[in-house]
């Protein structure tokens, strides 16, 4: 339960808004660090937490683009693939990554492992193509880059199994 | 009052009220139709089709002088917006100009329409809303022809989405108006619906548990302007033009709800008129536009295959079909023996000509026995003193005002007065719920009040102090009789005159006294002389013969007992039930939907209900078979129709003097009119037409002097060592003949149930979930326990019907003992 693990980080989310219910945004952030995604489970438990019907969670869930609703990979990567970004080539390359993790648009490796989807603008057409992956920004990207961070993160993944396998997970 | 302000519209000046939402004056006052699609008068407006796109100006003056700015040729200047705007979220001022003809806002109404269209399934042919469907209206009068849109780049969803038992949701069809959200959140008050994503993809969603299952589910699929929302029950039933809806009154519970009955030749049912749906009809005193799911699904035990279609008659002990002749001819054997030791009992959907029909027969044989089923109810006086005033509003109360309920949960009894209350509270009133236990209003309620068994009358006697009640510009007491004794009950309704008095309430408008009766026309069997105090004497002891006209008698044992002691009973019904299982002649009655007649609602309006379908097998309008046993016994031939019955009735009913059904079939008008016809606002609710009745003046409205009369709480019951108090409740799904014949509905009636307090369950040993017994009064129920951290210690709230065999229907001692479960055999 969230309510027990972070009841700290609770008590400090609720400090910052007069009404309870303005906090559903920061609650679910918190829930999709927790479980991966928002859960069915999440969506009641901060229904409780902040006096509102477990529909309405779900509901604001459902309107933002960076609540996970299902389970997906440990690297989401959201790929700007809008006008201007398409201008310098995001749509290219777009298709070239997907045809390098062998996946679709949308889809996830079976490894579990990166997620990749296209998005509507990110305020960053200067700096195209360029994608989001866990909400960092990764930006005048081309598939040489591009490699090397997938190689980058599947290292640093292996790493993050490793400690865990030991019982001792790397802060982030 | 508001203040007039005069605005132009399309040129003309229009005088309307200040303020006014621009669309409702515009069609009230212009006669202007600003075409919507989520605007609805009975919500907040919200802005989100972008439908009722006008253009808006205001005249211009001069700063310095404040003088009107004045054009060249004497007309005054106009300053018009460089947009158009929403007319649903624009409220009028003295000034403003509307134009809503104009080439810019025609342009913006088809496109608005080609955009909602865009991705809409088009598929009317095989659509429950085809015929009345605001999209289909709009878009033949302001849309565009053809669609720019190549089907194939149509977004899919869902089309058949469960969204509780009795609600569908197509996804592609919704066209995001948001109506359904907004119905459950402002007017139900239980959020169980939402929007999911966005844009083309955005969906009506319930991830709620329970989910949509609220007493009011149905009223979305009236609102809803498409054929998003169906019901279970009509869904792929009909076609609305093949429909006649067939003005009536709902035969559920004391509110009265103004319904019609959508009337069509049926082959699957032999080629005769049946009830395709139940629809709402608008009564702005009333029900407004909203029905219970009860009154909307509750209406199949009409056509019920269970129904009597013939009469009976004991031979040599066992009822036997017979001839209707004679089995009035042995009633009126049995009647003419007995002199005038005869009891009549009228039960809760008797109608008042039913009921005059059994006076005249009781006058007749020179009985004055008139009851009233059921027995729990105390004396109705009160009612008729300080009953809310003629002409009351609940949709008026607010701010200032006070709404006080006593021992009702109005959830379950009246399930429209339950919304009214909550929608009274959210405009400001005051509303204080007081009973002896939880009950939902709670939620809504500013204040609630918590008394012991037997404390309702002790809370209500001292409640002319409360600065709240004392102050409140307009007060309305509901006063039902949860947890009471018959006598208590008639003692609380006293303090509750007392109160209104005292506090200088009684017979003003928006004021008074509500009873939550049990019955649709509980109030019209007081009103005719009936008094369930009569009934309990006839239980003590029993007349020779007892006339039973549908009320379920033996679901008491002493109603058993009256029946097994009076010599011959004669049991009118529409069903074979315990009562008629122990009659000597059993004749069959039509059901409301049959046959013309009036139910008088617990606000004392009188209503007109109209015949829809053909009689099942031989039965007869309650009124005539009376008649004929009458006429056998020496009286006129029975009156021709119900409308003679009700004149004669208004003849020598002083309270009813004038309520001749011509008078009652004159509709008020409906401010705003939200009936199917003329349709502006989409939905189908029908529109007034077969009247919305007429009240009978309380007492206090004639200025009469009313006194005070000190009232004193009657012993309450007391439970002995080992015992429990168990209070029986009215819950609105129970598994009476009248309800449960629609099988739609099996899902949301539960198992036979009691609600015990944790403490007292683990003190007799019992589970939730496991099995108990109760015993009380010589009777035993065998019921599922559950657990209830909510209910009152010492008592056992034991809802009414849901298990087989007779109970007490009054407070009463008794005992709860676990039921060891049989092991199963392997
Ligand atoms: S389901 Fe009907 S009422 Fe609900 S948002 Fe869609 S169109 Fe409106
Ligand atoms: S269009 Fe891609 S970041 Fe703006
Ligand atoms: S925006 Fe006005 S009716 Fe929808």
């Amino acid at each position: 339960m969230l309510k027990d693990k972070y009841a700290d980080r609770i008590e400090k989310i609720f400090a910052k808004y007069a009404d309870k219910r303005s906090a559903v945004m920061s609650l679910l952030y918190l829930a999709q660090e927790e479980y991966g995604y928002v859960t069915e489970d999440a969506c009641a438990e901060i229904a409780a937490l902040i006096g509102t019907d477990p529909t309405q969670v779900r509901s604001i869930a459902g309107f933002y683009t960076m609540f996970r609703e299902e389970p997906k990979g440990r690297y989401w990567l959201q790929v700007c693939t809008d006008l201007p970004c398409a201008l310098r080539g995001a749509d290219k390359f777009y298709e070239e990554l997907l045809q390098e993790l062998g996946i679709e648009d949308g889809g996830t490796t079976p490894d579990g492992m990166f997620t990749v989807e296209h998005v509507m603008c990110l305020a960053a057409c200067d700096r195209a193509p360029m994608l989001q992956c866990n909400f960092h920004y990764h930006e005048h990207l081309d598939m040489d880059t591009m490699r090397a961070l997938i190689a980058q993160w599947r290292a640093e993944a292996g790493v993050l199994a490793e400690a865990a396998a030991v019982g001792d997970a790397p802060a982030e | 009052m508001t203040t007039t302000v005069t605005i132009h519209i399309d040129g003309v000046p229009y005088a309307v009220p200040d303020g006014m939402n621009l669309v409702d004056a515009a069609r009230i006052y212009a006669g202007v139709e600003i075409p919507i699609f989520c605007y609805h008068p009975k919500m907040k407006p919200v802005g989100m089709c972008r439908m009722c796109l006008v253009d808006l100006g205001f005249e211009v003056r001069d700063r310095a002088t404040g003088e009107l700015a004045l054009n060249p040729d004497g007309t005054p200047q106009v300053r018009w917006g460089r947009k158009l705007e929403t007319g649903c979220t624009t409220t009028v001022r003295a000034g403003m100009y509307v134009r809503t003809r104009t080439e810019q806002v025609q342009e913006a109404r088809r496109d608005v329409l080609e955009f909602l269209l865009s991705s809409h399934p088009l598929d009317c042919p095989v659509c429950d809303k085809g015929g009345e469907c605001p999209l289909q209206n709009l878009t033949m009068r302001h849309g565009p022809g053809t669609s720019r849109m190549a089907y194939d780049d149509k977004l899919h969803l869902d089309k058949h989405v469960p969204l509780g038992d009795l609600i569908y949701l197509d996804r592609e069809r919704c066209i995001q108006c948001a109506r359904c959200v907004r119905f459950q959140d402002e007017v139900v008050g239980d959020d169980v619906l939402a929007f999911h994503e966005r844009g083309r993809r955005l969906q009506i969603i319930t991830t709620s548990t329970p989910g949509f299952d609220t007493y009011f589910s149905g009223n979305t699929t009236d609102i809803c302007p498409v054929g998003a929302l169906t019901t279970a029950d009509f869904r792929f039933g009909a076609r609305p033009w093949e429909l006649t809806n067939v003005p009536s009154i709902s035969p559920h519970g004391p509110v009265g709800e103004n319904i019609a009955l959508s009337m069509r030749l049926d082959r699957d049912s032999g080629g005769v008129q049946v009830i395709k749906r139940v629809i709402p009809r608008q009564n702005e005193d009333v029900n407004e536009i909203w029905i219970s799911d009860k009154t909307r699904f509750g209406h199949h035990f009409t056509l019920s295959p269970d129904r009597l279609r013939e009469a009976l008659a004991r031979k040599r002990g066992e009822l036997t079909p017979v001839a209707l002749d004679d089995a009035l001819k042995a009633a009126a054997k049995a009647l003419k023996e007995a002199g005038n030791s005869v009891g009549f009992i009228g039960g809760p959907m008797t109608s008042n000509e039913d009921f005059f029909a059994l006076r005249e027969l009781a006058a007749h044989v020179g009985s004055r026995k008139l009851g009233l089923w059921p027995a729990t109810l105390g004396d109705a006086a009160p009612a008729a003193e300080v009953g809310i005033a003629s002409g009351s509003r609940l949709t008026e109360l607010g701010k200032g005002d006070a709404v006080l309920v006593v021992a009702s949960d109005l959830e379950e009894e009246a399930p429209i007065w339950f919304l009214q209350a909550k929608q009274a509270a959210d405009r400001g009133a005051a509303l204080i719920v007081a009973n002896l236990r939880e009950t939902k209003l709670d939620r809504y309620a500013s204040r609630t009040v918590r008394y012991g068994l037997g404390g309702a009358v002790g809370f209500l006697d001292g409640a002319a102090s409360d600065e709240t009640l004392a102050q409140a510009a307009n007060l309305v007491v509901f006063v039902g009789n949860e947890g009471l004794g018959a006598d208590e009950h008639g003692v609380l309704l006293r303090a509750a005159a007392n109160l209104l008095i005292t506090t200088g309430h009684a017979g003003r408008r928006n004021n008074g006294l509500i009873p939550v009766w049990p019955g649709a026309n509980t109030q019209g069997g007081f009103d005719l002389g009936f008094e369930s105090a009569a009934t309990r004497a006839m239980l003590q002891s029993a007349p020779d013969v007892l006339i039973v006209v549908g009320a379920d008698v033996a679901e008491t044992p002493a109603g058993a007992a009256a029946l097994d002691a009076a010599k011959f009973v004669i049991a009118l019904s529409l069903f074979p039930d315990a009562t008629t299982a122990k009659a000597d002649v059993v004749l069959p009655i039509q059901s409301f939907a049959e046959r013309d007649g009036t139910f008088t609602n617990a606000m004392r309006r009188v209503q007109r209900f109209y015949t829809a379908q053909g009689p099942v097998g031989e039965s007869l309008p309650a009124w005539q078979v009376i008649g004929l046993l009458g006429q056998r016994l020496g009286m006129d031939r029975p009156r021709r129709s119900a409308a003679l019955v009700m004149k004669a009735l208004a003849e020598s009913v002083k309270l009813y003097a004038g309520m001749s059904y011509p008078a009652l079939a004159e509709a008020a008008v409906q401010t705003p009119p939200i009936g199917i016809s003329p349709g502006f606002y989409g939905g189908t609710a029908a529109a007034p037409t077969g009247g919305t009745g007429l009240q009978w003046p309380s007492k206090a409205e004639s200025r009469a002097k009313l006194s005070v009369t000190p009232v004193e709480a009657p012993q309450a019951v007391h439970a002995g060592a080992g015992e429990l108090v168990i209070v029986p409740l009215r819950r609105l799904y129970d598994r009476a003949p009248e309800f449960f014949a629609s099988a739609v509905m099996h899902g949301r009636i539960p198992q036979p149930f009691v609600a015990l307090h944790p403490s007292d369950a683990a003190r007799l040993g019992a589970v939730d979930g496991g099995r108990v017994k109760l015993s009380a009064g010589g009777a035993s129920l065998d019921v599922t326990a559950v657990v209830d951290a909510t209910a009152p210690e010492g008592l056992a709230l034991l809802p009414q019907r849901l298990a087989p065999g007779a109970f007490p229907q009054e407070p009463v001692a008794g005992r709860v003992e676990p039921v060891a479960e049989a092991v199963a055999a392997d």
